[in-house]
């Protein structure tokens, strides 16, 4: 088990608020949407890859096989899930120093949610509430968000020079072939797996690195 | 929130760069405790002699040396300290620098295998548990400097003697011909035989210091060294003290909380946490490099440049933020260190002294936000790295509840000096480089964070997995070298100068990490009363 498959650590919370708090939140997320500001510390994160709150009913859990148990659900829950850069050990500081008044919002009415500041009570009842990830896919592991919006920028401006360069003549080439790095110069960074945030997830990888010779 | 530190119980690393006092020399000297009954009885007599960071109010009050005095994990297990405050210390403290070689970046050339012969022994339990470090002034009598680091080492040994029953002075730190390898030299680089503010590559080093609530110094001293508001960074509004326990265990910090410290509390409180790593440099290398890749860099002082955007400094310590050309940086340092000669004048004014403080301001006083685009200083660069003042809202003003969120907590206070000396220019043989003394209240949120993020990594600067120029362990990479771009105008013409191949330019030589215990919990640590019930 590791919440953490190359550059991402899988953060998924499914806590618990009464129905008429959902409904408010509900509410709260639906005006969110439409103003611009809402997002913007979150969005300026860049180290979050992906972040989704949403509003789940007890009628909305999976009842996957007539052996699983019927569960009495007395709350609404709200579930949370999120891919990020690091570990959330690493990275907690970084979230309530950045917004907190931001995930005071998203957490609204839930039960017993301590407030994002300080800090510790707020890790610890994310951690509590934290649904551990047994298995944990990542497509390109060397990715983190910003790796991706690079490459896509990087290749859209690739295309287009290509477009643009066609017939031409060395000195026209040189300046286009300027114009594309400096168009570029913010995306052209290695990329290569992720350090090693975690020893107890290293050693679930079971990666080995090389101690090379002096 | 004004925070008034008891000087006198916190010891002096934590406040005092002895450098800036006039010290340029140090030693650092390790033991193992061989029985603790016996290195309880030296640490009660060491007492007297542990220097505080009571401020030193006038020539006559600075000692020719200063002594100071730390333990490992093992170290504090070997004195006696109970079983349930050994537990209470974060563990990447109790696990040693060594066990956290992966997370830090210590693997390939910077791997325990090429450590010296201290720290490199069989087993991630190393033998190191106890440093004692002196610090020397500069003193000069009769026409003479005097060495005072030996004088204090000779004290320190007649001490110790007389409890050798107690700890072993360890040996195997590497050093040139004729140095001692029982204990490790530091010293600052000499220039006619005066000491600077130099290390091997050339640029001046020590230059930003944390300020942090009750920390003694003056308050312009904010400037800089606080923690950006968003206000003018060339004034005081522009900054704000960062939190006593972001470096001061006992004391509250960045998040309102005290930071995680053993029990019982008085036996934490007013103590720290210490790395200490000893870093080799390759200057050949590193002069080779600069010098093959300054061809990329168009017009004059392309070296000088180039050495400039690795770091984001001049190597004179003019920041690229504020004086991005060499002319603009040159003229300024003459100007500082004309004003620094005039402030030193005996009988020199109040008005000599306010324009010499003005002027060293313009050293640290500034931000990225006229820089965001890093057209001046690389957003990889050095200094923007480990600093990055601000500078991680990307612009978006107000994006974050303070522009500080993402940096007041993983700043860090740097002692040290460089260790050695380069014998031949040529080549990365020989023993030189500098000892990284860093010190905050957790070391795993604080210098590893900065270790593994923002040194050996580029993520959080949007620059994937592309690392700090002068530090990055380049075999943290598969291709075991790097890559750093220096960022052109994007308004301009010039095209960015792409730096590939880069191999690494700094080695790790060993090191581990220390608990700083106040002079309080010294005294209960030597009279075995240390009790968490």
């Amino acid at each position: 088990m590791s919440n953490i498959a190359g550059k991402s650590y899988a953060m998924n919370t499914i806590s618990p608020l009464p129905w008429h708090k959902a409904l408010v939140l509900k509410l709260l997320f639906f005006i969110a949407r439409f103003r611009t500001t809402s997002f913007n510390g979150l969005l300026t994160l860049s180290l979050i890859h992906y972040a989704r709150w949403a509003i789940l009913r007890p009628g909305d859990f999976p009842h996957l096989d007539p052996s699983q148990p019927k569960e009495d659900l007395k709350y609404h829950y709200e579930f949370f899930f999120s891919n990020f850069n690091g570990s959330w050990d690493q990275y907690v500081d970084s979230f309530s120093s950045a917004i907190p008044g931001g995930l005071d919002l998203f957490w609204r009415g839930n039960v017993k949610y301590p407030k994002s500041v300080p800090f510790r009570p707020f890790h610890n009842y994310i951690t509590f509430n934290q649904y551990w990830t047994s298995h944990y896919y990542n497509a390109y592991p060397m990715a983190a968000s910003n790796d991706v919006k690079s490459a896509e920028h990087l290749r859209k401006e690739l295309v287009d020079f290509t477009r643009k360069v066609e017939g031409a003549s060395p000195e026209a080439f040189k300046e286009q072939y300027d114009q594309l790095l400096l168009s570029l110069q913010y995306d052209l960074s290695t990329m290569a797996p992720t350090p090693v945030v975690s020893l107890a997830a290293a050693a679930i990888d079971g990666r080995e690195r090389p101690d090379a010779a002096c | 929130m004004s925070n008034k530190l008891d000087l006198r119980d916190v010891q002096g690393s934590l406040l005092k760069a002895y450098g800036r006092y006039g010290f340029p020399k140090s030693r650092y000297v390790f033991y193992r405790v061989n029985d603790g009954s016996q290195a309880r009885k030296l640490i009660t007599a060491l007492l007297p002699l542990i220097t505080n960071s009571a401020v030193w109010k006038g020539p006559e009050q600075i000692p020719d040396s200063t002594l100071n005095i730390a333990f490992t994990y093992e170290g504090l297990k070997q004195l006696g300290v109970p079983e349930k405050s050994l537990h209470s210390f974060p563990p990447e403290f109790s696990m040693g620098m060594k066990a956290r070689r992966d997370i830090v970046g210590d693997v390939g050339v910077n791997a325990p295998a090429c450590w010296d012969p201290i720290w490199n022994t069989d087993g991630l339990v190393q033998p190191v548990h106890m440093i004692l470090w002196i610090n020397g002034r500069l003193v000069e009598r009769d026409g003479q400097q005097v060495n005072t680091v030996d004088a204090g080492y000779q004290r320190l040994c007649e001490l110790v003697a007389k409890h050798s029953a107690g700890v072993e002075q360890l040996s195997g730190h590497v050093g040139d011909e004729g140095d001692d390898p029982s204990y490790q030299d530091g010293s600052a680089i000499y220039v006619n035989g005066m000491p600077t503010a130099k290390e091997h590559f050339g640029y001046t080093d020590g230059i930003s210091e944390p300020y942090f609530d009750g920390c003694g110094s003056h308050s312009s001293r904010v400037i800089g060294g606080g923690k950006p508001t968003g206000g003018d960074p060339k004034t005081k509004a522009g900054w704000a003290p960062l939190a006593t326990g972001e470096f001061v265990l006992g004391h509250r910090d960045e998040a309102g909380e005290y930071p995680a410290a053993p029990i019982p509390s008085v036996f934490a409180k007013n103590g720290t946490f210490m790395v200490y790593r000893k870093l080799h440099q390759n200057v050949a290398t590193f002069q080779a490099y600069v010098e093959r890749m300054s061809a990329a860099i168009p017009g004059e002082h392309a070296a000088e440049i180039l050495s400039a955007k690795f770091v984001g400094r001049w190597k004179n310590g003019a920041p690229l933020a504020t004086y991005p050309t060499k002319e603009s940086a040159d003229q300024f340092a003459a100007e500082l260190n004309q004003a620094r000669l005039e402030a030193k004048q005996p009988g020199a004014g109040k008005a000599a002294q306010e324009r010499y403080e003005k002027l060293r301001l313009e050293l640290v006083a500034f931000d990225f936000r006229d820089d965001i685009d890093g057209s001046r200083c690389p957003l990889g660069a050095h200094i923007r790295r480990v600093n990055p003042r601000g500078s991680l809202e990307f612009g978006k003003t107000g994006a974050f509840n303070t522009p500080g969120a993402l940096i007041n907590r993983r700043r860090i206070i740097r002692r040290g000096l460089p260790y050695g000396e380069v014998r031949d220019r040529s080549s990365d043989q020989g023993n030189h480089g500098v000892i990284i003394v860093a010190l905050n209240a957790s070391i795993e949120r604080q210098f590893e964070f900065v270790q593994q993020q923002w040194i050996n990594y580029g993520n959080d600067f949007k620059l994937g997995n592309d690392q700090d120029p002068i530090l990055g362990n380049r075999s943290v990479n598969e291709s075991g070298n790097d890559r750093m771009t220096i960022q052109a105008d994007p308004r301009g013409k010039q095209p960015p100068v792409l730096c590939g191949d880069m191999p690494t330019f700094v080695e790790t030589r060993g090191g581990d990490y220390f608990f700083v215990p106040s002079l309080t919990a010294l005294r209960m640590m030597g009279d075995g009363i240390v009790d968490p019930t």
